[in-house]
This record gives structure tokens, C-alpha cells and sequence, in this order.
């Protein structure tokens, strides 16, 4: 049956449309789970909150999850869904300047226009920060282009590196998840207490 | 107090939370595994093999050949030997055993002709047929009654007795005229001239069907 739109279960002129409405939802669940504030984000480098590690690894193991079911089940064709390339030297690259992005700024790029939504500066100049980056690596794509093309590796994931199924990569990812929930539990009750 | 007693149940339900989790990806590992299908549904394949266009004549199949119809490949799926003994003419040679071979699937997953698929009976160009239809390859026919059938009907037609309607005189004189394209010599004919010459039909060239490669979302935080 699925994935629905490409299957054609729902039409493809409602694909925007319910982007648009997920995107909203996103976004809303982003700000009132706190993640439009730039302490709070980069409270996970220093150890005082962890609300982004566990919100995003909570998503990514119930996603997981969900999917695997699903898919057992018939309603979704997994090998019918989206996987990211591996351009090997690109991401670990941008996985850098993301990272240092996100610590020195606060925010990663979907939490800073949720914060500039409501009207925090520093997101606001986060934003513009983004564009010019975007500028420059539009205006530099020739130079750059050799690192975002190359080095690929297809369209790779868990199961073909590591060769196991995808129910054990699931199950170790949700063993792993809770083992983190709880060492940072208790790494949050070691650090002092930050007020932001 | 309040606050010691709420921090409790806190933890307490993200316990809870974190045994439902683990129970729901361990069940995943545990579940039965079965081989998923490819291809279409069942109900689709039905819906397909009642319907009756899934049968080709032989009547239509020789005004294809002898109109040199373009847009209609004919497959023989019987073994190389009887193709090479006697086939349709310009028909291509796709043993049933080699169906699923990649230098053939060319030929049957396309989008430029009609597939009419062919044996000596229907039986194994029907088997042919569902294996295709299953993997959704598109135009697919199979000749009705296959090679017998065709000599039954087009190359020694059975002559109406004169008791029979109109019609199945004009049928049987138009299945005489398409067995003389064939080559069949009638003794009241032999005063004419010689066998209309055998135009053959241009070579097939096959384009593959680009697999449709539907269109990824992109995502990302």
C-alpha cells in the first residue's frame, strides 16, 4: 500500500500540502518542547540538559520501529523509501561544520527558524548566518564540487555495511537509546545546575 | 514531598516507556520472517487473467503479419529446437526456462509493442504470461490456442460445409487468402502465377523501459 503518495493512494498535488502540515507540526512540537532555545540545544555539550539527544534518538528508534512494523506488516514497501547517498567525505565534512555550527551557535538549522518564529535575535542572526554560508558555497561550487560529488558510496545503510538484518540493527539502536537515556540521567545529576 | 513523590512517577513511567520500547524492537527480532512477495497483488493478477484481453486470436495475429503491424513483437516460449523447426514469422525465441533472463527482459518489460506470447498450445505461454503480469511487465497477450490452433485456423482451415452461414464462408475465405500468404499452395490455384512473395517485416529493435524511478523526498533537521 504504501509509501502513500508515490503509490498514488494519495494524490501527488496533496504532497505539498502535507508537507506543509507536517512542517507546522514540527515546528510546534519543536518550540514547546523548549528546542527554540540556544541554551537548551547546547546545553547536551555541556552536560546540563540532554532533551535534544533524547528527543532526536527517541524519534529515530520509535521511527525505526514503526517503520519495521509496518513494513512486516505490508502496509509499507520499505524498499520503496528514501535512502540518503553516502558521499563519504562531504558528510563527515559538513558533519563538522554542522557540529561546530551547533555549539558555538545554539542552534541546528530547522530549531533557528522555529526560534526566529518567535523572534529570538541570536536566531535571528544564526539565519543570516546560513545565508551567507549557502552564498558562499553557491558562489565556490566549482571549487567544492569534487568533495559534494564525489567519493560515493550509493545508496548505503546499516544493514549493507555491517551485514546484519535490519530487526537486530533496531533492536541493539533501541538498547543503545535506553543505555543513553540513562547515563545521561546521571551525568545531568553530576553537573552543576545551570539556570537558563 | 510533592516533588519527590512526582519525580517517582516520573521515573516510574519512563521505565515503563523504555520496557515497551525495548519489548516492541525485540519483538521485531523474534517475529516469524517470511519472504515477502514482489510484484503485484493477487487480486491484480486475477482481475487481469479473467479479463479477455488478455487472449489474441489467431485471426488477428495473421492480419498483424501479413499488415506488418509495427507495433506487436511476437514471442515463442517454447524450447530453441521447435523454434527452430517452425515459429511465426519474425518471432523471437524466449524459452519458458529462460524467461526471467536479463538479456530477455528487454523483450518482455517494454513499453513500445504488444507482447503476443505464443506455444503450441496456450498452456505454456500462459504460464509465461502470469509470471510476467506478476513482476507487472505491461502488454502482454498470449495467442489463443497457440501454434495449433494457428494451423487449425490459418494454415489448413476447415472448409464450411454449405449449410453454414455467410459469415464463416468470408472467414474461411479470408483464412484461405492469409494461408497463401504463408506459403500454403491450393491445387485450384496452381494455374496462377507464382506464390505472392514473403515481404519480410523490418527487425525488431527493442527499447527497454526505463524503470520508473519514483521521485525520493529529501528530508533532513
Amino acid at each position: 500500500m504504501g509509501p502513500l503518495i508515490p503509490n498514488g493512494v494519495i494524490p501527488d498535488e496533496w504532497n505539498y500540502i502535507i508537507a506543509i502540515l507536517i512542517g507546522i507540526f514540527f515546528g510546534f512540537i519543536l518550540e514547546s518542547s523548549g528546542f527554540s532555545s540556544s541554551r537548551k540545544l547546547a546545553g547536551v555539550f555541556y552536560g546540563y540538559d540532554f532533551a535534544v539527544l533524547k528527543v532526536f534518538f527517541t524519534a529515530a528508534v520509535v521511527a525505526m520501529i514503526g517503520v519495521l512494523y509496518l513494513d512486516y506488516l505490508g502496509y509499507v514497501n520499505m524498499s520503496e523509501l528514501y535512502v540518503h547517498p553516502t558521499y563519504l567525505w562531504g558528510a563527515i565534512i559538513g558533519g563538522v561544520i554542522m557540529g561546530v555550527g551547533f555549539v558555538t551557535g545554539g542552534f541546528c538549522p530547522g530549531t533557528s527558524l522555529c526560534a526566529v518564529a518567535i523572534g529570538k535575535i541570536d536566531a535571528i542572526v544564526y539565519v543570516v548566518g546560513i545565508m551567507i554560508g549557502v552564498f558562499i558555497f553557491s558562489e565556490f561550487y566549482t571549487f567544492f564540487e569534487p568533495i559534494y560529488d564525489g567519493f560515493f558510496y550509493g545508496n548505503l545503510t546499516l544493514m549493507d555495511t555491517l551485514g546484519l538484518s535490519a530487526y537486530w540493527i533496531v533492536f541493539i539502536f533501541a538498547i543503545i537509546a535506553i543505555v543513553a537515556f540513562v547515563a545521561t540521567s546521571f551525568i545531568h545529576k553530576k553537573v552543576k545546575k545551570v539556570f537558563y | 514531598m510533592a516533588d519527590t513523590n512526582f519525580t517517582k512517577s516520573s521515573t516510574f513511567s519512563y521505565i515503563i516507556l523504555g520496557c515497551i520500547l525495548l519489548v516492541l524492537a525485540g519483538g521485531l527480532v523474534l517475529l516469524p520472517k517470511y519472504e515477502q512477495n514482489e510484484g503485484i497483488k493477487p487480486e491484480e493478477l486475477l482481475s487481469r487473467a479473467i479479463s479477455p484481453e488478455r487472449y489474441i486470436s489467431t485471426d488477428e495475429v495473421s492480419s498483424i503479419i501479413i499488415n506488418q503491424d509495427p507495433s506487436y513483437l511476437l514471442i515463442d516460449v517454447r524450447d530453441e529446437e521447435s523454434y527452430q523447426k517452425y515459429s511465426l514469422p519474425n518471432a523471437v525465441n524466449i524459452p519458458l526456462a529462460k524467461l526471467l533472463d536479463e538479456d530477455f527482459e528487454g523483450y518482455l518489460y517494454q513499453d513500445e509493442y504488444d507482447v503476443i506470447l505464443f506455444s503450441n498450445d496456450n498452456f505454456y505461454a500462459d504460464e509465461a504470461w502470469i509470471i510476467c503480469n506478476r513482476l507487472d511487465y505491461p502488454n502482454l497477450r498470449v495467442l489463443k490456442g497457440g501454434l495449433n490452433e494457428w494451423f487449425n485456423t490459418i494454415i489448413n482451415p476447415t472448409k464450411p460445409t454449405s449449410t453454414m452461414a455467410t459469415v464463416e464462408f468470408e472467414l474461411y475465405s479470408k483464412r484461405k487468402a492469409a494461408s497463401m500468404y504463408f506459403g500454403v499452395a491450393y491445387p485450384e490455384q496452381a494455374t496462377k502465377e507464382a506464390a505472392p512473395i514473403k515481404k519480410a517485416a523490418p527487425k525488431k529493435m527493442v527499447v527497454p523501459v526505463k524503470k520508473k524511478k519514483k521521485m525520493p523526498a529529501e528530508g533532513g533537521c
